[in-house]
């Protein structure tokens, strides 16, 4: 009798999550499903998704997402193992203020960031002019508005994002491997090459996987920055589901279908790899 | 000549001396255990050894060479850690190949050597398992072959059996032993477990406080502490004040004594009072060197093949150990027993730190 109660209980506490499930959640992805696969003019149709994939200006949005989250992926990812193998190695203190500063920068993204980026390096940012007077024209030639531009203020929440994500598997690397290589007649590189860099690359490619979604899902950096002019997947999705000119949600959902599945395959990729790690550094 | 020569050697952390002009001799073969309580300094001079740790001053010799300023990897030392310390992205056939493959062997003959290893442990069915697949004795056993397979000079072993539950702990330790002396290696054990020590060693350097206190065959420390931490440490010895045993004798010349002495808890007989002895009586039996006293037991434990009792004895507490057997020896909390030793069985004991 007891138990029956605790589990209406428990059933009555878990109201409220499902309906922000359902309601948030499940619903517009059911709704964007449906949309995706109806054409133009009602009806079951597969129309959005041969648009999708046979207009080169969506083929390019597909293109222009892929190669910028591969390469801001690429260079955070890079530049966060060599970050995070830092961290374990500097004092607590340090490593606490490095922790928070990277989780503070890593959730620092969006409209604020484009903006403060657009005051620090845009056409009249503050160290343009600033170096431009002091006789170094170093960012003159830099536009911020562009693809490079795009890559920089990505990375900004890359790389910390990822020095985050790696950081306790370097942890995981135990300095008792490192002794008994030693003892066997392993060199440093030998070590890393051996025994750290396999063990780290599972955790190195999930990390990946995590900062490739990241970036594919970043719209109001973007958008912010580049408003229409750069062709991104979700810009176009914006302007298809929300445009000022015209608008066609359809063929929107069959974007966003495309984005979605990229970002759960990044996210399935991400939790084979991270089983292996677990494993290994269990 | 000695095979390992550890000489004057000293270690400080952050100004605590860990090791104090520590000297140690080990021949060839031999199996040496060094035992002591958490932090004495064991571990330290095992990674001082192996060159994991750099040491303040002192030298390591092996086989008459210094080995003082080489790399680890240059010193032919293996070393079996407590943790295993398997490489978990290979499986038990790679780790034991990976010090072969460091030093350059070919492919027959690193193939050849894994397999003898893997038959030294019987493990031979386990060769493609990664080490998450193995039990802890399992990982353990891999984790000895792989610093066998390098055939070092010296085995350094690092409390190697500490994680395993009791029972597969003493059957490895057997079987550490037999393959010790099959393949006649030369081996330091560290441990804290004095009953480990005692089954596995040739020899045993008791350890407190970065220095040896006492060096001698398994017998010779069991029966023969030298000072109050080696009584105190290598078994559940009674260790009595001058006075304590004045009183226990009822000698008065014992009093006046400064020193400490050691008596075995088995070295006490507890009987019946069949003698109807009288509290403050004692007795020297038919045996002039026999004593003999009236006990009162206030507690009994069963510790599985003996029973250890604490007795008072004319106002002493002691320790006796007696064998878990004939029923009519079995006595119970406010017993008065009958409790019987051999003076010569009080060993005096050195101050400690001497």
């Amino acid at each position: 009798m007891l138990k029956k109660r605790m589990d209406i209980k428990l059933i009555l506490a878990l109201i409220p999550f499902c309906i922000l499930i359902i309601g948030f959640e499940l619903l517009p992805a059911v709704s964007v499903v449906m949309e995706s696969f109806t054409g133009n003019e009602g009806g079951f149709s597969l129309e959005q998704y041969v648009s999708a994939f046979t207009k080169m200006f969506y083929l390019q949005s597909i293109k222009n997402s892929l190669m910028i989250s591969a390469v801001s992926s690429c260079i955070g990812i890079i530049a966060g193992l060599f970050i995070a193998y830092a961290i374990t190695k500097v004092s607590e203190q340090t490593r606490t203020r490095v922790l928070m500063i990277s989780n503070m920068t890593s959730n620092f993204a969006g409209i604020p960031l484009a903006f403060a980026y657009i005051i620090l390096l845009g056409s009249n940012g503050i160290f343009t002019i600033l170096f431009e007077q002091w006789g170094l024209p170093i960012f003159s030639g830099f536009n911020l508005y562009s693809w490079s531009g795009l890559i920089l203020v990505y990375v900004y929440f890359q790389i910390p994002l990822a020095a985050l994500l790696l950081y306790p598997t370097f942890y995981g690397i135990r300095e008792e491997w490192r002794e008994a290589s030693a003892l066997l007649g392993a060199s440093t590189y030998h070590f890393w090459r051996r025994i750290a860099l396999p063990i780290l690359l599972p955790a190195a490619a999930g990390t990946f996987t995590i900062l490739f979604a990241n970036a594919m899902g970043a719209y109001a950096t973007a958008y912010a920055l580049l408003g229409g002019n750069y062709n991104l997947l979700v810009i176009r999705i914006g302007s298809l589901v929300a445009g000022d000119v015209f608008t066609r949600p359809q063929l929107g959902s069959a974007l966003a279908m495309v984005l979605g599945l990229t970002m759960v395959l990044s996210l399935w990729i991400n939790e084979r790899l991270m089983r292996r790690v677990r494993r290994d550094l269990g | 000549m000695s095979y390992l020569l550890i000489e004057n050697v000293n270690k400080t952390y952050n100004s605590t001396s860990v090791l104090h002009e520590l000297n140690l001799e080990v021949m060839e073969g031999e199996m040496v255990t060094l035992l002591g309580p958490s932090g004495c300094g064991k571990s330290t001079l095992l990674r001082c050894i192996s060159g994991l740790t750099d040491m303040d001053k002192g030298s390591v010799h092996l086989e008459g060479r210094n080995i003082t300023p080489l790399a680890p990897k240059d010193r032919n030392v293996g070393m079996v850690f407590q943790s295993y310390a398997l490489f978990p992205n290979m499986n038990v056939y790679d780790n034991i190949a990976f010090g072969l493959s460091m030093k350059k062997k070919s492919s027959q003959q690193i193939k050849s050597r894994v397999e003898e290893m893997l038959q030294l442990i019987d493990l031979t069915e386990k060769a493609k398992s990664y080490p998450h697949e193995l039990s802890g004795g399992q990982q353990q056993r891999v984790s000895l072959a792989r610093s066998l397979a390098v055939e070092p000079k010296l085995m350094l072993m690092d409390e190697p059996l500490s994680a395993l539950d009791a029972k597969i702990r003493k059957h490895l330790r057997t079987e550490l032993r037999q393959i010790q002396k099959r393949v006649g290696m030369t081996m330091l054990f560290v441990t804290h477990d004095q009953e480990e020590a005692l089954t596995i060693s040739d020899k045993i350097c008791l350890m407190n406080q970065g220095r040896i206190v006492q060096t001698g065959s398994p017998d010779e420390v069991y029966s023969k502490p030298k000072d109050e931490f080696a009584a105190r440490f290598i078994g559940s010895y009674n260790v009595l004040s001058g006075e304590e045993l004045s009183m226990l004798l009822a000698e008065p010349a014992y009093s006046k004594s400064a020193g400490k002495y050691a008596l075995r808890p088995e070295a006490i007989h507890v009987k019946q009072n069949s003698l109807g002895l009288q509290p403050t009586s004692t007795s020297s039996g038919s045996d002039a060197a026999a004593h003999i006293c009236l006990g009162l037991v206030e507690e009994a434990v069963m510790l599985g093949n003996i029973i250890r009792y604490r007795i008072e004895a004319n106002g002493v507490r002691l320790l006796a150990d007696v064998l878990n057997g004939d029923q009519a020896m079995k006595f119970h909390e406010g017993d008065a027993v009958q409790i019987q030793f051999d003076r010569q069985a009080c060993l005096p004991l050195a101050p400690s730190g001497t």
